[in-house]
């Protein structure tokens, strides 16, 4: 129940946090405690729910005996009580629901509630902000000795890393499931290439374009630099290569195993 | 003879009945030329075209004729051209433009409705053009002034449902299904009458309980199957001999979480023929029983015909979301090729009618899972050339990292994430007749997923990596022709033939290029 609460918090806080950084109006100080006072409801909802609806339609909503209201077409149309109110203080006699005598004020509560619900289902997408919020102990079901192992061993990762260099510390850099997909395939990190002209003048800097029809840098002059591709001599560096060649090659126990010792370098 | 004859009055009485304006309805019947009809071009779904004026001799100089700035953004639109005007969809929106010049004949848009939205075509019959919106209603409108004559609810957009699919015209019924991922719902599709907007029949990828071997796919301890998934978001084919309509059906729900519907859950990730009049299902093929990484089975299934093994066979080809390349025979719905065409490690083998059997281990896992195959091309349309025998896929080698978050039976929606990892994307020619790659274009870079068209110019168009236009030699895969056009290729191309010129049309972001030879 806290868990849940504190999921819902993680939502709300995360969905400002992007607002503010897509340089949106700064959320002003009434939406926030319009939020927490959203949230407030959502359990108080949740206690009210538990208390008369799970017993039919479960704790978390989902339905058991009566309807799953997540992904009730009524719930999911209902504008602040008007459709769910009604069924909730009349009841459905024809269905075997009894009408619960609630306050006006109780039915907002319990609109809340599924409304959260829905929201916290809804955010269970592939682009939802929700699961990065899954916890260490979940990833980390290998064990350190044999993570440890791999990393000095098969995985050639001290070829390039240190623990108590660039990797100190790095568990509490990222959250859980970011640490394992950027340790994975770190993204992001700039191909580089050396451009060697026919007159030997070499131009080295970050890789931005080779299609084949041309070749484009950044320089370490800091210009942008391009060139047709058939005029120069290209040689790419890929920081990554030993990690795509790596990503071929793990099994799911090499992951889980480097996981569980990675998360330790706090 | 006699069989020619029908053929031939049949072609008659429609000569007569349409205006020059419509759209005659033998038009879809035919590989197109002078007309684009339909979102693939024709009933095949080859996306292969017999003009031959912009060929490998020629094409080097291809260059443009015009460009439509339809000012919006995420179109995904295949454009149709039918009498020298296409017909271009948005979100909440269309254009008609005149494909000879590039200009603006009317714009539609929905009164206080967002623009945006990723449609993938209209459809049209005769005077009429039908679009499915994001808050998923089938629009019938006016081909001549773009004028809306009714709109009908296809689906729950508070479920999460929602329109884009290009409508699919047989005689005349309009067949349309539709979209969405997010919370659990039944996919289906329906055939509506054209006049007047009223369903004739509806198929349902949740099956009945007399439908036993799919009904006992499902667990039934739960209403799962009432939920399941399924949706059809990508238009199908037809093979007017056989009488039967091809479409894929998209993943079941909960999308990532197994354990939540052990089984097959048929008819979701299936290819399946149906008859168009009556909405039956004739046969069905599952490319990913019981999916859990969304891997669904919309890709187009593309018809053709020819010897197989040395014997003549009506085929139906698909490069399939999950990795794999399947050709059935379209009669039956067995498989003659099944064969991976990027690396695929959830397969552990194939059943007796060439359908992959899933590894349970490869499901997605509270601690995570590394997953190959998917994505291993997307909805973008492939292309078939009867005259090379190979079909051509953009394909994407990548790692999947997938994570359940709704463990158990009460997980809905998505109930899982997904990263993809280190991807690598490239064209593949592939050999019907073997299932394994002819060649690989080198069109590293960036990486996309673009649609590709194939000419008797002995072409492939489509767009690389790094988001150029290119045309190449449909034989070697050789680049022939290239533009960098500002933006990305939100479909694939098509071409059409006017006034004795072949125009080649890519939509780009919220441009429409056409491409033709100087001099013509």
């Amino acid at each position: 129940m806290k868990k849940s609460a504190l999921i819902l918090l993680a939502i709300l806080s995360s969905v400002m946090v992007l607002a503010a950084q897509q340089g949106a109006q700064p959320p002003a100080r009434a939406g926030a405690s319009e939020a927490a006072a959203q949230a407030a409801a959502a359990e108080r909802g949740r206690a009210l729910f538990k208390q008369n609806c799970a017993a039919c339609h479960a704790d978390d909503a989902t339905g058991g005996r009566g309807p799953d209201l997540i992904r009730s077409s009524l719930v999911r149309h209902d504008k602040g009580g008007d459709l769910i109110g009604p069924v909730v203080t009349g009841g459905r006699a024809d269905k075997g629901m009894p009408p619960f005598p609630l306050a006006d004020s109780q039915v907002a509560d319990l609109v809340a509630f599924v409304q959260a619900q829905i929201t916290l289902f809804d955010l269970h997408t592939r682009f939802g902000p929700y699961p990065n919020d899954i916890p260490a102990e979940r990833l980390a079901t290998g064990t350190v000795e044999a993570g440890k192992a791999y990393f000095e061993g098969p995985g050639g990762c001290t070829k390039c890393h240190s623990v108590t260099g660039d990797l100190a510390g790095i568990a509490k850099k990222y959250n859980p499931p970011d640490l394992e997909v950027r340790f994975l395939y770190p993204s992001g990190s700039p191909t580089t290439a050396v451009v060697t002209l026919p007159s030997g003048k070499k131009f080295e800097g970050t890789l931005l374009l080779n299609d084949g029809f041309y070749v484009a840098i950044n320089g370490k002059d800091g210009w942008y630099h391009s060139w047709p591709r058939s005029a120069v001599k290209v040689e790419v560096t890929d920081p990554l290569a030993a990690h795509a060649e790596l990503l071929q090659k793990y099994t799911d126990a090499d992951m889980h195993n480097l996981f569980t010792y990675l998360v330790t370098l706090k | 003879m006699k069989g020619a004859l029908v053929l031939l009055s049949l072609g008659l009485l429609l000569t007569v009945r349409v205006s020059a304006q419509e759209l005659d309805p033998g038009k879809l019947l035919k590989p197109p030329t002078d007309t684009w009809p339909t979102f693939n071009g024709d009933y095949t779904g080859r996306r292969f075209s017999s003009l031959t004026q912009i060929n490998k001799e020629n094409v080097g100089s291809l260059s443009l004729a015009w460009a439509f700035q339809a000012h919006a953004t995420g179109m995904q639109s295949m454009p149709l051209e039918v009498n020298g005007v296409l017909y271009i969809a948005g979100g909440n929106q269309g254009w008609a433009v005149d494909a000879r010049t590039g200009r603006q004949i009317w714009h539609f848009a929905r009164p206080g409705m967002a623009v945006s939205g990723g449609n993938k075509g209209f459809a049209m019959w005769h005077d009429r053009l039908f679009l499915t919106t994001p808050d998923a209603q089938l629009l019938c409108l006016q081909a001549k002034d773009g004028k809306m004559l009714w709109q009908i609810q296809i689906a729950d957009p508070a479920l999460k449902a929602f329109g884009g699919v290009a409508p699919l015209v047989i005689r005349d019924h309009i067949i349309v299904g539709t979209s969405g991922d997010t919370a659990d719902l039944p996919g289906f599709l329906e055939s509506i009458d054209p006049t007047t907007g009223k369903i004739e029949w509806r198929w349902d990828a949740m099956p009945k309980p007399d439908d036993t071997v799919a009904w006992n796919s499902w667990p039934h301890d739960t209403d799962v199957v009432t939920r399941g998934g399924g949706m059809t978001w990508i238009t199908g084919t037809y093979d007017p001999q056989l009488n039967l309509l091809y479409w894929g059906t998209g993943n079941p729900h909960p999308v990532e979480a197994g354990d939540a519907r052990l089984g097959a859950n048929l008819y979701t990730c299936a290819i399946v023929a149906l008859n168009p009049d009556t909405g039956k299902l004739v046969w069905y093929f599952q490319s990913s029983p019981h999916d859990t990484h969304d891997w669904d089975t919309v890709m187009t299934p593309v018809l053709f015909d020819g010897t197989f093994k040395g014997k003549p066979r009506k085929m139906l080809a698909q490069a399939n979301k999950n990795g794999l390349f399947f050709v059935l025979d379209r009669t039956n719905g067995k498989a003659l090729i099944s064969e991976a065409f990027v690396p695929a490690n959830w397969v552990q083998g194939f059943d007796d009618r060439g359908q992959p059997i899933p590894r349970r281990d490869k499901e997605p896992q509270p601690d995570g899972v590394l997953v190959t195959g998917g994505v291993g091309t997307n909805w973008q349309a492939p292309s078939y050339n009867p005259e090379t025998g190979l079909f051509y896929v953009n394909s994407r080698e990548t790692m999947g990292v997938f994570y359940l978050t709704m463990p158990g039976k009460s997980a809905e929606g998505w109930a899982g994430r997904d990263f993809f990892l280190g991807s690598k994307s490239m064209l593949k020619a592939i050999d019907v007749q073997t299932g394994k790659i002819r060649w690989t274009a080198n069109t590293e870079g960036r990486g996309g997923q673009f649609g590709i068209l194939s000419t008797a110019g002995h072409l492939v168009f489509t767009a690389d990596m790094s988001g150029n236009l290119v045309a190449l030699d449909a034989s070697t895969g050789k680049v022939l022709w290239h533009m960098y056009p500002g933006g990305s290729l939100g479909t694939g191309p098509m071409t059409y033939e006017l006034d004795g010129r072949q125009y080649v049309v890519y939509p780009v972001d919220g441009v429409i290029y056409a491409f033709a030879l100087p001099g013509h």
